[in-house]
């Protein structure tokens, strides 16, 4: 189990930013804009739940191995709590006080939805540089 | 510990995260970036309860990370050693040298709570000594400063004056980044190079106070070089840990 690190690392890198083309024109925005500054870690959660449930230790340490970046707890819980109330997440009956959480099928969708933009500004960006994508 | 971090939360989110939150506190050990991040998001979870999320929402932000880390690390490298070279070129207008010096030492402190979130993990009890030992000898740092100018050279306590305070603060600051470094080095948690660097030149800042102090006013360049060259690791070691979070191509290449 465990996240790719490869294919963390770039969401981690271009989840900062999503290129959307309006009117023939580039426009930034950031994924899951209402989320803010917790954004980011929002995406590192949905992405972790993905291969199935996990509870908050084994996000963390999942995001953490993936990204090589460090996911503090309270940032965790911060964001969690925002994906739950938005109904991307749900919590699980406690083992050992841990809960576990998985992705809804809106959170499945959502994620889904973000890592289809992320992959095509990933290709854009790529195509600029005169590579091909994979 | 992890009783006292709860309590900072709103009641309300206690009862619906609290027990997991304190399982999960207690998966492993709580280095500075952790409680730091904790603090903050205590802070948030007021805020948010309250319904004044949109604000800390939409503001832009940043979590405690390797960014913020370097970038104190670097910010504080450079104001201690702005902070000492202005007072020691115009000593008569020391004023902005110390503010500035006082800035770098808080900065210090927050480079050191960003870069330590993946030390604490193996070496708990070094890292926090490694955080303890510059907060409190910033505080002393600033007790002293502060005896200065309001009495100075006018012992406080038994023979010692301001000044003295002041060097005993920096001493223990300078012992806290030999630490940092040697469990940053241990760890691998961020480039062994800086850490070998900040753990060096620290080590010189020690030993040369040591040795300028027992040698009385004869050791002058002694002595400068024992101010200056801590503040060098930790320019180095900000600038790595930046390019450390710095985006790279590396993942893309690595996926080809």
């Amino acid at each position: 189990m465990g996240l790719d690190r490869v294919a963390l690392q770039t969401v981690y890198i271009a989840s900062r930013y999503i290129v959307k083309r309006k009117k023939g024109h580039l426009a930034m925005v950031t994924p899951l804009p209402e989320l803010g500054r917790f954004a980011e870690p929002a995406l590192l959660i949905l992405v972790s739940l993905s291969d199935g449930p996990k509870h908050g230790y084994a996000i963390m340490a999942d995001v953490e191995q993936g990204t090589g970046r460090p996911m503090g707890p309270g940032t965790l819980y911060a964001a969690l709590a925002r994906l739950e109330e938005r109904g991307f997440v749900e919590a699980l009956p406690p083992v050992d006080r841990r809960r576990p959480y998985r992705l809804t099928a809106l959170g499945a969708t959502t994620v889904a939805e973000q890592l289809r933009e992320l992959s095509a500004f990933a290709e854009l960006g790529l195509r600029r540089l005169g590579q091909s994508p994979g | 510990m992890i009783a006292l971090l709860l309590r900072l939360y709103p009641a309300r989110w206690r009862t619906r995260y609290g027990d997991e939150f304190a399982a999960l506190l207690a998966e492993r050990p709580l280095g500075p970036f952790d409680v730091a991040d904790v603090l903050l998001g205590a802070f948030d979870a007021h805020l948010h309860l309250r319904g004044l999320g949109s604000w800390s929402e939409h503001r832009r932000g940043f979590p405690m990370s390797l960014r913020i880390g370097g970038l104190a690390a670097f910010a504080g490298g450079a104001l201690v050693l702005t902070g000492w070279v202005w007072s020691g070129l115009d000593p008569a207008e020391s004023d902005p040298g110390i503010w500035l010096y006082m800035a770098g030492t808080i900065a210090l402190l927050v480079g050191l709570t960003g870069l330590t979130a993946f030390q604490a993990r193996t070496h708990p009890a070094l890292v926090w000594a490694a955080f303890l030992l510059p907060a409190v000898g910033g505080a002393v740092e600033t007790f002293g400063i502060i005896a200065m100018a309001v009495f100075p050279d006018r012992p406080l306590v038994g023979d010692w004056a301001g000044w003295s305070f002041f060097i005993v603060g920096l001493l223990a600051t300078i012992a806290g980044s030999v630490l940092f470094a040697i469990a940053t080095y241990r760890t691998g948690a961020l480039p062994r190079t800086g850490a070998a660097i900040l753990g060096i030149t620290s080590a010189i800042s020690l030993i040369s106070l040591l040795v300028a102090f027992g040698l009385g006013g004869e050791a002058q360049p002694i002595l400068i070089a024992g101010f200056l060259a801590f503040t060098v690791g930790w320019i180095v070691l900000g600038l790595q840990a930046i390019r450390l979070d710095r985006p790279s191509i590396q993942p893309a290449a690595g996926a080809a």
